[in-house]
């Protein structure tokens, strides 16, 4: 008797320690709220997609999930933050195209690796960038486009949110693929880009679907093409610059949630399957979609890692190609 | 009348007893944030947009907008009670407001900024209403270079603003600019100033330099003049402006209306001029331009008429082409957005229930704000007996909240200590803190605008001359360099004078 109660106790001892030691394990986590951190301003699209899916997520784990901002340095003190933070569950955040793919291959340095010290939970969003002109060229296709910039070399501007943006990007991408000469203009922020391009001061703009949609439903910007392989379920009747002469023309904007390297395999699982749950609701995807914004195929943490590791390559090439590298 | 109908559609909308509760939780909890220093409208409607999700989209955006009007109330009274600014805005009603509060005079140039407000509320309100469409088209009217030569503009008025030496106004706008080159240069994506601190990358904040050089430095000035810091209260005879005073108000809040309406149109930063356009324009014409900056009724009037006119406006570039003019207004489209309303033009034709409803909204507002906080007049300068042992480390601690909840970092409460070190030196040496905000705030735009439009004409300068508007504004300019230029060539000739004779 004696010696049944003593092995139950140490029994129970273990128990305990192991609990303690693994705080994350199985119905123990989430034991606290769970900070969602986003590396930009609140109100842009991953601000807001963030804070869609943060109480679908309390709802069904239990715990509030408190969306955070910590913009600045283009994303990377956010992300650096979520890489940095102990891989407890408990901090997680968005990673998007430039944290994970443009700026390590655009700046000098980035403080973390986007592939060794992320565990990358699930792709959220992604976001075709469409091809927009203003109304007053005479241009009602990519082929008209080329020709018409052909026969004016340097004459034609592109605007975009700011150097190093997958509007700057597919913009010297365009260039090169079809040989013809535009000049870049930089803004910041892609409001005042959309303004002078409303204005006629500056020609074409790669933006981003959500963003270019209301004035192209409005009829003051022309849309020509989409930069996905896809054609946009936002915008069906619009060809893909694929289609439109320029083979192999793929760009998206996407972001997802990720967590530091490290994190417990069943968080990583339980995290990453309610983060899809929360995105197929019908109610999140019906407000993601009226914002052209669209899930995606990348569907495990696995796909979604090498997904990262792909379009880092990818953006590596393209910023060495266009020279948009700053130093 | 399309107008009559379009405004009794408005007001149908947001005279419902669901939406004026809005309207009033917004506008108190906007008051509020405004009057904690620090702690601004971006910080407080990001934390309540999830909230929004689950009410109709119109009542959203009317809470929104109602906090977002109330915080510029809000924010002027800190700027005339303890020197704070929590707003770009509220800047310039430091100035003489907190000048007005030391003289005893605090209940006046409270009663004054809520009454410029509303009264310049009320009239842009009904610009919105009646010409949204077309004043879109003008400020669509300027580019690069439009805006460039009207910064011009705004840094030479900036020298005029000081009220000390001019060389000291004229260092303090260069340290301005200076400041305004730290971070990312827009061309090139190369990192400036930054030192290897990633928290530089985006440029220092607005808010941390004005906090640190107005409120920071304006306690560590008091700390100074050990247990005899002086009562303001005591002094405090009447807490409603004379018959005097309102003789003297009612046409800088016209002016102020008039300059703020016109530039809250401007999307790329407009508004940000919209106070101290109306400073500095007051200055020019006012009888009384000797009492600025020493506690002139009209230096308040002024620019809160204007701050908060060019606050009402700034919604037509929003509610017309979807461009937001600040933070706010980002966070606007996105609350929009997450309802599922693009923000452009369309909103105006397929939602005018929400499009009118919103308009009719902020007058009630303004309104509702100017009830609210006549009566809380009396109440604020209550808060000036608190010992102020006792409400200096509270104001501190409160500053160093709404500055860490900028972007949730506390580098920037350090940041906001070493401005306050700084704006002690100018204290010290007499030098004027504004001149250089201004300097700080035109700077990145003025030279992003240069660039923009020099690469657009491939290089070419004269196109500032080309572009009638652009033109016009180089012209002011120089007249106003000659103005100023004048007495002093005049003051010197006759110094040489004297020393010959």
């Amino acid at each position: 008797m004696q010696a049944w109660l003593a092995a139950g106790r140490r029994l129970a001892a273990l128990a305990v320690l192991a609990a303690a030691a693994l705080p994350a394990f199985g119905q123990a986590w989430p034991a606290k709220p769970v900070r969602v951190v986003v590396p930009y301003p609140p109100g842009g699209p991953v601000d807001i997609s963030a804070r869609l899916l943060a109480p679908r997520l309390q709802a069904t784990l239990g715990q509030p999930f408190l969306v955070e901002n910590k913009p600045g340095a283009g994303g990377n003190i956010g992300a650096d933050f979520v890489a940095k933070s102990a891989p407890d569950g408990y901090t997680i955040g968005m990673g998007a195209i430039a944290t994970h793919a443009i700026n390590p291959a655009l700046m000098a340095s980035v403080p973390y690796d986007p592939i060794r010290d992320f565990r990358h939970l699930a792709l959220v969003v992604q976001v075709p960038n469409v091809l927009v002109m203003n109304t007053e060229l005479p241009v009602r296709s990519v082929a008209e486009l080329v020709a018409y910039a052909k026969a004016r070399p340097g004459k034609l501007d592109f605007a975009s949110g700011s150097t190093g943006s997958t509007g700057h990007l597919a913009g010297e991408l365009f260039k090169q693929m079809t040989g013809t000469f535009m000049v870049h203009i930089p803004y910041k922020g892609a409001p005042p880009a959309v303004a002078d391009l409303l204005a006629g001061r500056v020609h074409l703009m790669f933006d981003n679907l959500a963003s270019a949609l209301p004035n192209v439903r409005a009829g003051k910007l022309r849309a020509l093409a989409v930069t996905t392989l896809k054609r946009s379920a936002s915008l069906p009747e619009l060809p893909t610059l694929d289609e439109s002469g320029l083979k192999g023309f793929d760009m998206t904007t996407w972001w997802g949630l990720m967590g530091p390297a490290g994190m417990s395999a069943d968080v990583v699982q339980r995290l990453s399957a309610e983060i899809l749950a929360a995105m197929d609701a019908p109610e999140v995807r019906e407000r993601l979609r009226a914002m052209g914004m669209e899930g995606s195929a990348v569907r495990t943490p696995e796909q979604f890692t090498a997904f990262v590791d792909a379009e880092r390559r990818l953006y590596a090439k393209l910023v060495k190609q266009s020279g948009a590298k700053p130093d | 009348m399309e107008i009559i109908s379009n405004l009794a559609l408005g007001f149908g909308v947001a005279l419902s007893p669901f939406n004026l509760l809005m309207c009033l939780i917004g506008v108190i909890l906007g008051t509020l944030i405004g009057v904690l220093p620090g702690v601004g409208p971006v910080a407080t409607i990001a934390m309540l947009l999830p909230i929004t999700f689950n009410l109709n989209p119109i009542a959203a955006l009317i809470m929104l907008a109602g906090i977002y009007y109330g915080a510029q109330y809000g924010g002027s009274t800190t700027a005339i009670l303890v020197n704070l600014p929590g707003e770009s805005s509220s800047v310039v009603t430091c100035l003489d407001g907190y000048q007005m509060a030391r003289r005893g005079r605090a209940g006046p140039a409270l009663a004054t900024a809520a009454l410029g407000s509303f009264f310049a509320g009320c009239v842009a309100t009904l610009i919105v209403a009646m010409f949204a469409p077309p004043l879109a088209e003008v400020a669509l009217k300027f580019g690069p270079s439009e805006y460039f030569s009207l910064m011009v503009l705004g840094l030479v008025a900036a020298v005029v603003l000081a009220h000390g030496s001019l060389i000291k106004a004229i260092c303090m706008v260069l340290l301005g600019l200076m400041l305004g080159l730290v971070g990312t240069d827009v061309n090139s994506g190369v990192l400036r100033f930054a030192f290897g601190i990633s928290e530089l990358a985006d440029g220092i904040g607005f808010v941390t330099v004005a906090m640190g050089m107005f409120g920071l430095a304006e306690i560590i000035a008091n700390l100074e003049h050990k247990g005899a810091r002086e009562v303001f209260t005591g002094k405090v005879k009447h807490l409603w402006p004379t018959r005097d005073d309102f003789k003297r108000i009612w046409a800088p809040i016209l002016r102020g209306t008039f300059l703020g309406s016109a530039l809250g149109i401007l999307p790329g930063g407009g508004a940000l001029l919209a106070s101290f356009g109306a400073y500095t324009l007051e200055k020019k014409v006012s009888k009384n331009s000797a009492e600025f900056g020493k506690g002139a009724i009209e230096g308040v009037a002024a620019p809160e008429a204007a701050n908060n006119a060019g606050a009402q406006t700034s919604f037509i570039p929003l509610l017309t082409l979807g461009i937001p003019s600040n933070a706010v207004m980002a966070l606007m489209i996105g609350a929009m957005m997450i309802q599922g309303i693009a923000p452009g033009p369309q909103v105006m034709t397929e939602r005018p229930q929400l499009f009118w409803g919103m308009i009719a909204s902020m007058w009630i507002g303004n309104l509702m704000l100017v009830v609210l906080n006549l009566p809380l007049i009396g109440m604020w300068i209550k808060l000036l007996t608190v010992p102020y042992r006792i409400l200096y480390p509270s104001i501190l601690v409160f500053m160093c909240i709404g500055v860490f909840s900028l972007s949730n970092n506390p580098f920037d409460c350090l940041l906001m200590a070493a401005f306050g070190l700084l704006g002690y030196v100018c204290v010290k040496l007499e030098c004027e803190p504004a001149p250089m905000i201004l300097g700080f705030i035109l700077g990145p735009l003025m030279e992003e605008n240069l660039r923009r439009a020099m690469l657009l004409s491939r290089g070419d300068p004269l196109v500032f001359f080309q572009k009638p508007i652009s033109a016009s504004f180089l012209i002011v300019s120089i007249i106003l360099l000659v103005i100023i230029a004048l007495p002093n060539i005049r003051k010197r000739r006759e110094e040489v004078f004297v020393e010959e004779t």
